[in-house]
């Protein structure tokens, strides 16, 4: 076939430039988008042709956007919530998954399939009852309905117990035989050895709450309070096929941090979704 | 311990000592308990409580919850804006996940047949899946504008400029475009870890028996492939299912145009918040739910897994 007449480097190369050329095509979208936002006129008229370099370069639009305030404020929100979702998801992910791998009590075959069922029920089909009971309880508009609801998280129990499941049961029996109590031997033993899991766990929990944005829609409609999905929703929503260049300012303003992290930390953060996604939902 | 066999005989201080280990084992799975503390009440709030709940409101009518028994699901089943809004997930769904799993699955073999760059395209193809689905809509809305950017592309191929949002079938694959866009990086990163998997031994020894390259694709990496492919197909379809942020980016509340951008959970976000029909919307709900099921039963009889 062509691989007796072309060298393997030749193919390579080929692949390379094909991929290359998809790749662009990819991000090609981002690339606009950030020309579009250092557009004078584009909130005029969208530029046509399309082009990469804008014709009339200014920071016009990024200055309203941060003059507005509006999104700055949303991204405090978001990381807020984000945070409190991290620790509240990955401890509790924790402590459920040691109890799973390493507990002896009854009923934990039946807790860990309740557990695991749980993952197979649709957010949406309890979404009427989760707002009426934070609305009864007068968290409506407070980021208490978006942080309370992460402390039971299914996958993660999942990957914990995999993971503690994986580390050798001579430490828990030396640390015992020592006199240790469980929970000092949880602290001072399993909890040093968690790193990796808990990094996965952490940017996993962290994803889902940025990304969020059925439930922060249901019960935030306050100004102050949005996430930056909603506030982003709200302005396209409002403006988005108008002020172009506003709404990519917007756009840019909203995805450039995130994007930062990522090339920070893509190996976990890709290694983390591989995971998860292999576990199936 | 030896209990009860009648063979031996037990002293009295065993049995204090049986007692006591009784005791501490009582302890110890209260310990335990304490662990599973924030887990449990998490399911007992979010996931028990708002089952039932949902089930007896999706029996019930009105401000002041009449029993209507099962009149909301009838009522759900033979709307026609629900049915719509069946067709219209579907529909996006199944393009979404015939254009995606197949270009995604090939992109990670031709990735992972590289010998240099693995991690730059990786990280490249990734990046739209980064963002949240409301800023990838965002950029999308200006792609898709009358003059944006895939107008342009079209018309430089010499295809006629659409007005993409504003017909019901090019709004349809505005969205499809957009989760494909979306979730493509996912179905790479997937498939290049499971081709990662995939031991080298295999190919070595296909090599020394003079196969080709695409010999070796198709005898090995696609047989391979398969329980990958299986779980994206199935979380594909679970997430197409449960699908609201792009098209009620594209389409607002009521998923325009001509409703064709208004999907399940669409449907039940309108009822439920936009006319406070709480009845409807959770039997809506319990609808979905049995949907979804159904694709998990499926699932666990293809993959033959154990939950």
């Amino acid at each position: 076939m062509f691989n007796f007449i072309l060298k393997r480097k030749t193919v390579d190369y080929a692949v390379t430039l094909f991929l290359l050329a998809l790749g662009i095509m990819i991000i090609y979208p981002f690339l606009w988008m950030l020309s579009v936002s250092f557009e004078r006129l584009a909130n005029v008229e969208l530029p046509f042709p399309p082009r990469l370099i804008p014709e009339n370069f200014s920071w016009f639009n990024y200055k309203l956007v941060f003059e507005n305030g509006m999104l700055i404020k949303a991204y405090l929100n978001s990381l807020t919530v984000a945070v409190f979702n991290v620790l509240l998801s990955v401890g509790a992910a924790l402590l459920a998954g040691y109890a799973f791998s390493r507990g002896s009590f009854p009923g934990k075959k039946i807790l860990f399939f309740v557990v695991l069922a749980t993952m197979m029920i649709p957010f949406e089909t309890r979404l009427i009852p989760m707002f009426t009971m934070f609305n009864s309880a007068g968290m409506i508009n407070s980021k208490a309905p978006l942080i309370f609801p992460s402390i039971l998280n299914a996958l993660g129990i999942l990957l914990a117990k995999q993971y503690f499941d994986r580390l050798p049961e001579g430490l828990r029996e030396s640390a015992k035989v020592d006199g240790a109590r469980e929970f000092t031997i949880f602290i001072r033993i399993f909890v040093p050895l968690t790193g990796p899991i808990t990094a996965t766990l952490a940017i996993l929990a962290f994803q889902d709450s940025w990304n969020s944005f059925l439930w922060p829609l249901v019960v935030i409609n306050d100004q102050a309070l949005k996430t930056v999905p909603l506030f982003l929703s709200s302005f396209s929503g409002e403006d988005g096929q108008r002020l172009l260049g506003l709404t990519m300012a917007t756009a840019t303003m909203s995805i450039l941090p995130i994007l930062l992290v990522f090339l920070f930390f893509q190996k976990y953060i890709i290694r983390s979704v591989a995971l998860s996604g292999l576990k199936g939902e | 311990m030896k209990w009860g066999n009648g063979q031996e005989h037990i002293r009295p201080t065993e049995m204090l000592k049986s007692l006591n280990r009784f005791r501490s084992k009582r302890e110890s799975y209260l310990f335990w308990y304490m662990f599973l503390l924030p887990t449990i009440l998490g399911i007992a709030l979010f996931m028990l409580y708002p089952m039932i709940e949902s089930f007896r409101l999706s029996m019930t009518r009105g401000g002041n919850e009449k029993f209507v028994g099962l009149d909301n699901y009838s009522r759900v089943l033979t709307s026609e804006t629900f049915y719509h809004a069946v067709y219209n997930t579907l529909y996006i769904t199944v393009f979404q996940l015939l254009i995606a799993l197949p270009l995604g699955f090939i992109i990670a073999c031709l990735i992972n047949s590289l010998s240099k760059g693995k991690n730059f395209f990786k990280v490249l193809f990734y990046l739209p899946n980064v963002t949240s689905m409301v800023a990838a809509a965002t950029v999308f809305l200006a792609v898709l504008h009358p003059e944006g950017l895939l107008n342009f592309a079209l018309s430089k191929l010499g295809f006629p400029a659409t007005i993409w949002l504003a017909h019901p079938t090019t709004a349809k694959w505005g969205v499809i475009l957009l989760s494909v866009w979306n979730w493509l990086g996912f179905v790479i990163i997937i498939n290049l870890a499971n081709l990662q998997s995939i031991s080298s031994d295999y190919y070595e020894a296909a090599s020394v028996d003079g196969a080709t390259r695409f010999q070796q694709w198709w005898k090995i990496t696609i047989p391979n492939m398969t329980g990958s492919l299986g779980i994206l197909f199935i979380v594909g379809w679970i997430g197409g299912l449960q699908r609201f942020s792009d098209a009620y980016m594209l389409g607002g509340l009521q998923g325009s145009p001509a409703r064709s951008l208004h999907t399940i959970v669409g449907f039940i976000f309108e009822r439920g918040f936009g006319g406070h029909e709480y009845g409807l919307a959770s039997a809506a709900s319990y609808v979905l739910f049995a949907f979804i099921l159904f694709i998990t039963f499926l699932n666990t009889k293809l993959s033959k897994m154990k939950i």
